[in-house]
């Protein structure tokens, strides 16, 4: 019975790990969120291969039912992860905005000095 | 609080239009701007799949075509950076659906003029519908703004209104109205009120009120951002109300 649980928790740690190392590798996962995977994938493939590893952080955080540990502890990244996760969309939505105003404001002093006949613009980003 | 805003004159000032998909409407709206003031018109076209850029161009406005859809305030807002870049004294809005008119335009330069107020928002009081009352009521409690009308797109922005909505800061902002103007009372400037005449819309519907639902989400997306600044407006509570009843 034991065994069992354990193959299964290795199996997904590996899996989980192999996954992520091939995303990372294939470059997938850019810069921080690449460290970030990596520290998962590990975390990951430790627990799993060695499940005893809970029983003694359940033994050192003073938590009594020791395999709820890992729970909270994904939970409380996994919460932090998409905290994180937004706040770069934010940033990154903020950039796109003033691009896009950017682009259209350069592409119309170009028409305007370089006497480009006129047309519509639209069909540039098409193209691109 | 910031030095009270020198009289702008019409000729100095560019007219920003965002517009989206208003063919119909756009080329007598840059037309009639142009004949009541004399100032360039800008029309931004946010996006639009219809002639709306042509309409506007034969109708003798410059135009900026968005590749992506940024809606009313990121189009107003394109308007607004091409206007600093390109060193206007200050920058007036109306909607391209020709709910504005044209000849009302001169008495927000006069409000300008007699109030040294960095913002004159022209509103128009008796078109209001009761969500909007009912929502104004609201906003006017929570940001300690005393204005009327929080959404008209009809408004005259000043040198250092442009300065401040041209930057960073404003570009995550989904509406014209509340975070705006938070944005500006935040940095001390004076926001005032013109009664103008409007007309009911003739092509299109309001962006923010066009369902029950769609104004509770506004209502509640527009509370968290002022959570996060609340005492903007208080701390400038100099925001006068015209002759506005």
């Amino acid at each position: 019975m034991m065994l069992t649980g354990q193959i299964t928790s290795a199996i997904l740690g590996i899996g989980l790990t192999a996954a992520i190392l091939f995303l990372v590798r294939r470059d997938h996962l850019h810069g921080p969120y690449a460290v970030w995977w990596f520290a998962v994938a590990a975390a990951t493939f430790a627990l799993g291969v060695f499940p005893t590893l809970v029983v003694w952080l359940g033994r050192v955080t003073g938590i009594v039912y020791a395999p709820v540990l890992p729970i909270i502890v994904g939970l409380s990244l996994i919460l932090i992860r998409m905290l994180k996760l937004d706040i770069d969309r934010s940033k990154q939505e903020r950039q796109i905005r003033r691009l896009t105003q950017k682009l259209a404001i350069l592409e119309q002093e170009l028409d305007r000095l370089g006497g480009r006949p006129e047309r519509d613009p639209r069909s540039d980003i098409d193209e691109a | 609080m910031a030095e009270p805003s020198l009289p702008l004159l019409a000729a100095d000032c560019l007219a920003v239009i965002p517009a989206r998909d208003e063919a119909a409407t756009v080329g007598s709206v840059v037309v009639g701007v142009r004949a009541a003031l004399g100032c360039q018109v800008l029309v931004v076209d946010d996006a639009s799949t219809d002639a709306t850029r042509a309409q506007a161009c034969a109708a003798g406005a410059a135009a900026l075509t968005l590749p992506l859809g940024l809606g009313a305030w990121g189009a107003t807002q394109a308007g607004i950076r091409y206007a600093k870049r390109n060193g206007f004294a200050g920058v007036i809005t109306l909607d391209a659906d020709g709910q504005h008119l044209p000849e009302s335009l001169p008495a927000l330069f006069d409000a300008q003029r007699h109030s040294g107020a960095h913002l004159v928002i022209g509103t128009c009081v008796g078109r209001l519908s009761l969500a909007k009352r009912i929502a104004w009521r609201y906003l006017r409690l929570l940001t300690g703004l005393r204005l009327t009308d929080f959404t008209s797109g009809l408004r005259l922005y000043d040198r250092r209104a442009v300065d401040i909505l041209a930057g960073p800061e404003a570009s995550l902002l989904d509406y014209q109205d509340v975070g705006v103007l938070m944005l500006l009372a935040k940095q001390g400037l004076s926001i005032e009120e013109t009664p103008v005449p409007m007309l009911p819309r003739r092509q299109g519907h309001s962006r923010v009120f066009a369902s029950w639902w769609v104004v509770a989400r506004y209502l509640l997306h527009t509370t968290v951002l002022c959570l996060a600044q609340l005492d903007a407006g208080r701390r400038h509570g100099h925001v006068s109300t015209g002759d506005a009843a």
